[in-house]
């Protein structure tokens, strides 16, 4: 990370640009067929970058957060992280953007965001690695406030099929599936849910649009964005008191949309609480994760 | 107007007020419609019809047309936004004095005990002599809205100043925006419903089918026989030709009751060990319920009757989002603390009024109840024990009535009175006192003692 060349944004990027520009670079690299092998050596960087009052609040409405001026950790994630995907839209990215599977997500909120602060944005690609069924790769995001980091997400993405001689030995296999929580909740996703996470976070990924666009990639129908099932999570939860925790979260099985997903939480070892959603009538797990307070 | 102002003009006062002596509010009467069920007789009927008839009714038995009483509280848990002066509404449709001030008030289905709560503090706090307490609800009038797209288009729009801009705000409209949006009877943080959350509780505390049948079937035999007896014929107004609970099944049986089928539960692994039918669970009502609350000086100088006096209330709320009690399990907690501040056990009350959202949940908080180690470790108190059930919802509880959500508080406090009277008159010296347990939404309960 020390020998990364810094490049600084005059703005973040608008995640549709940038689907458009993956879209692009499929074509190019269908023709070039020879990829880049090894992760771009650079930390993209935006300054000043401001919430959004408009955006905060529909944001807050959806996922069932508080109405307070207060950035939940997941609405730092919707302002932050289209600066990590301009990473992975670069033309030397290894992997293909689109299509890639977001396995896993970790945040560390060390003290709240707040609207009107002035925050600094910085992202970057690590930890390129071999996975069961392809190449993984952690985005990582940094939001600070007068030089202070106050939320560092790491993003896991999975490029399937894909196999790099550059990366990593991966890890091996997939870990045992944890006992799940009592049930404490039940979601009704509408068929919309997509596209009214879409609306507010401007990942307009057609995978999670509509079920022709979803077709397109694979998908029967729509699929619910992990990171609003992770976020809601975050919102049922609650942000620890004086808002510094570790929220993570991981993805099983995508869910389609509209569906039912049951949820449950139960308090973890050492304060906070574990969640998970899963099919009541498959058992298939959606998601796992944790919010847990970290000072 | 031909109303008179029933007050005398104050004196403007040159000293400061004194410190308040408290006194007991005296519970002087009550009057409720029937209850009907959801889509029946009660379908045309509005919040604000049915608690003008509830309160119109009242105001006729105790003769108070054209008195100006110190507040009317009331509420609605489903209220339409024309309804933001529903209570003060109704008593101009009343004949009070037009000089009666109103509130309204909402606590889920906890409001109009809620409601009796507050009119009965102030006139213990001598800021009123008199008040009527009370709460309405239709299932059947539901407020419908229009969804959230389309109420932010129309706002814009009439700010709009140009066609090109009101097209353009139009065209942004989908399909999908335009369905009207029914209330939901669902938590807003766990999106389950009441019925699904109770399920998990009765699941949590092991609590049968039998068990849930046998609480109904008590229910309906002694709402009916209450009924039989006259016990409401002055507890009660006729309404649109209702003259009994339109929930009342006085020929059920336990036979018919086992052959329902679970309604509540169904999903996931367990579904086959479900146990909620729609015969232990309370039926979607329409319905209005009042009290009447003065001083006792107020009511002896109409020649009013004192059924009962409100002792205290204590309000729970439990952490149902994160699952660490069942949703309607705030009278576990409402009940032991309301009971040592006053240092009571459950041998004080000759009747215990738990209001049945569902027979699981009587049974599930009469559980934790006489639990030693979970009312230590939640409530930190010692278990109150095991009830007496010969003494629980002996008039019959919302299984048979239904419940209204904001007018169930009302009806209880009104049927306890009652009760409580009645058991003095034959009992003669000592207090009787009763007790009254009503889980609302949101996790929360209100608990109230009255005292004959």
């Amino acid at each position: 990370m020390a020998d990364m060349t810094e490049v600084r944004l005059t703005q973040v990027p608008s995640l549709g640009s940038l689907y458009a520009q993956a879209l692009g670079r499929l074509a190019q690299t269908v023709m070039a067929m020879r990829p880049a092998t090894a992760l771009p050596q650079v930390r993209y960087v935006v300054d000043g970058v401001h919430a959004d009052a408009d955006q905060l609040a529909a944001y807050q409405q959806l996922l069932g957060e508080p109405g307070t001026d207060v950035l939940p950790a997941g609405y730092v994630h919707v302002l932050a992280f289209p600066v990590a995907m301009a990473v992975m839209a670069r033309a030397d990215f290894p992997l293909p953007l689109l299509g890639m599977v977001h396995l896993a997500n970790t945040v560390e909120q060390r003290s709240p965001g707040r609207l009107g602060d002035r925050l600094d944005v910085r992202a970057w690609a690590e930890g390129l690695r071999a996975h069961r069924v392809g190449t993984q790769v952690d985005l990582v995001t940094e939001v600070s406030r007068e030089g202070e980091i106050l939320w560092r997400g790491v993003s896991t993405y999975l490029a399937k099929g894909k196999k790099l001689a550059s990366a990593a030995p991966g890890e091996p296999g997939e870990r045992p599936e944890a006992a799940l929580p009592p049930v404490t909740g039940q979601w009704k996703l509408r068929a919309d849910v997509g596209r009214r996470y879409a609306a507010v976070s401007g990942d307009r990924n057609p995978i999670h649009l509509s079920a022709l666009t979803a077709k397109l990639f694979g998908f029967p129908r729509a699929i619910a964005h992990g990171m609003y099932t992770a976020s809601r999570a975050l919102a049922t939860v609650g942000a620890p008191g004086d808002e510094a925790f570790r929220w993570n979260v991981e993805f099983g099985k995508p869910v389609l949309l509209p569906g039912t997903v049951t949820f449950g939480l139960a308090p973890a070892e050492g304060g906070g609480h574990t969640y998970a959603g899963w099919d009541a009538r498959s058992g298939k797990v959606y998601f796992t994760g944790s919010v847990i307070a970290t000072s | 107007m031909s109303k008179r102002n029933g007050a005398s003009q104050s004196q403007p006062s040159t000293q400061s007020s004194p410190t308040p002596q408290t006194r007991r509010a005296a519970v002087v009467g009550a009057n409720r419609l029937p209850f009907g069920k959801a889509g029946g007789t009660y379908s045309s009927a509005s919040n604000l019809d049915m608690l003008t008839a509830a309160l119109s009714g009242l105001v006729a038995r105790y003769g108070l047309a054209g008195e100006r009483l110190g507040e009317v509280t009331a509420g609605a848990v489903l209220k339409h936004s024309r309804d933001f002066n529903l209570t003060r509404e109704a008593v101009l449709g009343a004949s009070l004095s037009a000089q009666t001030p109103a509130s309204d008030v909402q606590r889920a289905c906890g409001t109009s005990l809620e409601s009796t709560w507050s009119v009965a503090n102030k006139i213990a706090l001598g800021q009123i002599d008199s008040g009527i307490a009370g709460g309405t609800d239709s299932t059947s009038d539901a407020p419908i809205v229009v969804s959230d797209r389309l109420r932010r288009t129309l706002i814009k729009l009439s700010r709009a100043k140009t066609v090109p801009q009101r097209l353009q705000l139009l065209a942004g409209l989908r399909p999908g925006d335009l369905v009207p949006v029914a209330p939901d009877v669902a938590e807003p943080r766990t999106g389950l419903s009441m019925g699904e959350h109770q399920a998990l509780t009765t699941r949590q505390w092991g609590i049968t089918r039998e068990a849930q049948d046998e609480i109904a079937l008590a229910s309906h035999h002694n709402l009916a026989a209450a009924y039989d007896r006259g016990f409401f014929d002055d507890l009660l107004t006729p309404y649109r030709g209702l003259t009994r609970d339109e929930s009342l099944r006085a020929d059920t049986s336990a036979d018919k009751l086992t052959k329902l089928k679970p309604v509540f539960g169904l999903k996931g692994g367990d579904g086959a060990k479900a146990t909620m039918t729609a015969g232990n669970s309370t039926p979607l009502s329409d319905g209005a319920a009042t009290v009447l609350l003065a001083s006792d000086e107020w009511a002896a100088e109409r020649g009013l009757p004192v059924l009962a006096h409100v002792v205290d209330a204590e309000a729970a709320a439990v952490d149902f989002v994160r699952g660490e009690d069942g949703l309607l399990m705030g009278g576990a907690y409402a009940v032991p603390r309301l009971l040592h501040r006053n240092g009571l056990t459950l041998d004080d009350f000759a009747f215990l009024e738990i209001h049945e959202a569902f027979a699981s949940t009587v049974l599930t908080t009469i559980a934790a109840w006489a639990d030693e180690d979970w009312s230590q470790r939640k409530v930190g108190l010692p278990a109150i024990g095991e009830i007496d059930r010969s003494r629980l919802n002996v008039t019959g509880s919302s299984l048979a009535a239904g419940h209204p959500f904001a007018a169930t508080g009302a009806r209880i406090v009104g049927t306890l009175a009652k009760l409580l009277a009645e058991k003095k008159a034959t009992q003669g010296e000592g207090p009787v006192r009763g007790l009254i347990s009503v889980c609302a939404a949101g996790g929360q309960a209100v608990a109230m003692i009255l005292e004959a």
